[in-house]
């Protein structure tokens, strides 16, 4: 099942084409690497995924919903799409557990529940032990682990990640991707920006991208093709 | 790295039979480096005459067992002690041949990268999922993130060059 498609989709920033005529498809269960150099598109496809921006030309499906036909892509955001940055990622002044909460309590979930589903993502994610500790208290994986919880709070099958292992080390950063991949095989779609190839290396299908087009891909193959 | 090291390093931990030999040689790297069992055999029996290793009768089953010498002892703790030497590589054909296509004149640069970039990208996500299926085993798990850190600083030369290249030709 396809979780999001880019069919034909052009970004232009007055005359710059950031991106030209790019066609991509996440589905459930699916880890996409998007590489390329600097100002090749890779966050502009990135943001474009996410319905944190709208495109050019072309159409964006989240879902099976037509970004074009959403008038709140606030809404549809928070509902179905996570992210996950190089860091700025969790609110220093509360703890893991009320960062993860914060977007469920957005949504109008009762604390209680947004706890209950708070405990259960950590635990999923393997940083129930640190819940109660705040940001400044954790290290770099922890959290990011953290804000992958937040990020997937909630039930949103659609993981957008921007450098996630930028500040890390390369054991956590492998441990990072490892954590990724798990949820992508327990139903997660992942798009995920890297310019190392140890950590596109995870991906079932890797995008290269080059001045705002698709310049390659490798294969998917017949195991992710489900 | 030879042969002999390997075999010598295994025999340290106790005497072993040669398909033994050959079975762990393989799994401590990784299924990186096969082995067929003439070499095990031949390499043994050179080790015998230079007396790294000595006969070491029969097990239970018996198969003839080797084991470690006192010299073979010595002679692998140099080589535990004695760094590689880079420069005693091969030539390497990468880096040859972009060199050559950039000196070309008729040659699209950026497509050769483009290309080798996607294999050596194709070879990384291989070595990942064989890295994801080998929790257990530190040893093997170590040689494959070996085999990554190259491809990667292969990667990471290609994008030098695309970059070089982009900035000669603009």
């Amino acid at each position: 099942m396809t979780v999001v498609e880019l069919r034909d989709v052009t970004r232009e920033h007055g005359e710059v084409r950031a991106l030209n005529g790019v066609s991509l498809e996440v589905s459930r269960g699916e880890l996409v690497a998007v590489m390329g150099p600097s100002g090749s598109g890779k966050s502009t496809l990135l943001n474009l995924a996410g319905g944190l921006d709208r495109p050019t030309s072309g159409s964006v499906t989240i879902e099976g919903r037509d970004l074009a036909t959403v008038k709140d892509l606030a809404a549809l955001r928070r509902g179905g799409v996570g992210y996950v940055f190089q860091d700025l990622n969790l609110i220093p002044s509360l703890t893991a557990a009320e960062n993860v909460m914060l977007p469920r309590e957005l949504d109008g979930v009762r604390a209680r529940q947004a706890r209950e589903e708070a405990e259960s993502v950590l635990r999923e994610v393997g940083a129930d032990d640190v819940a109660g500790r705040f940001p400044g208290d954790l290290s770099g994986g922890q959290r990011q682990r953290v804000a992958i919880a937040r990020a997937l709070v909630g039930e949103r099958r659609l993981l957008l990640a921007d450098e996630p292992t930028g500040a890390l080390d390369t054991a956590t950063g492998d441990e990072i991707l490892r954590l990724l991949r798990e949820r992508c095989d327990a139903g997660v779609a992942v798009l995920l920006v890297t310019h190392e190839p140890r950590y596109a290396a995870w991906a079932d299908r890797v995008v290269y991208l080059r001045d705002g087009e698709i310049a390659d891909s490798t294969a998917v193959r017949l195991e992710s093709a489900r | 790295m030879s042969i002999r090291h390997g075999l010598l390093a295994l025999l340290s931990r106790g005497p072993r039979y040669g398909y033994q030999l050959r079975v762990e040689f393989e799994a401590s790297t990784g299924a990186t480096w096969p082995l067929n069992i003439g070499q095990v055999y031949t390499t043994l029996a050179r080790m015998e005459r230079d007396g790294l290793v000595a006969p070491g009768g029969a097990d239970e089953q018996g198969r003839a067992v080797y084991a470690i010498t006192e010299e073979g002892r010595r002679e692998l703790a140099r080589w535990f002690a004695t760094p590689v030497d880079q420069t005693a590589r091969p030539r390497d054909e990468l880096v040859i041949k972009v060199a050559m296509a950039v000196a070309a004149d008729d040659v699209d640069v950026a497509a050769v990268i483009l290309a080798q970039r996607m294999a050596i990208m194709r070879t990384l996500q291989e070595l990942t999922r064989a890295k994801r299926s080998s929790t257990e085993d530190a040893g093997r798990r170590l040689v494959l993130d070996s085999m990554i850190f190259k491809a990667e600083a292969e990667q990471r030369w290609l994008d030098h060059c695309e970059a070089v290249v982009k900035e000669k030709s603009a």
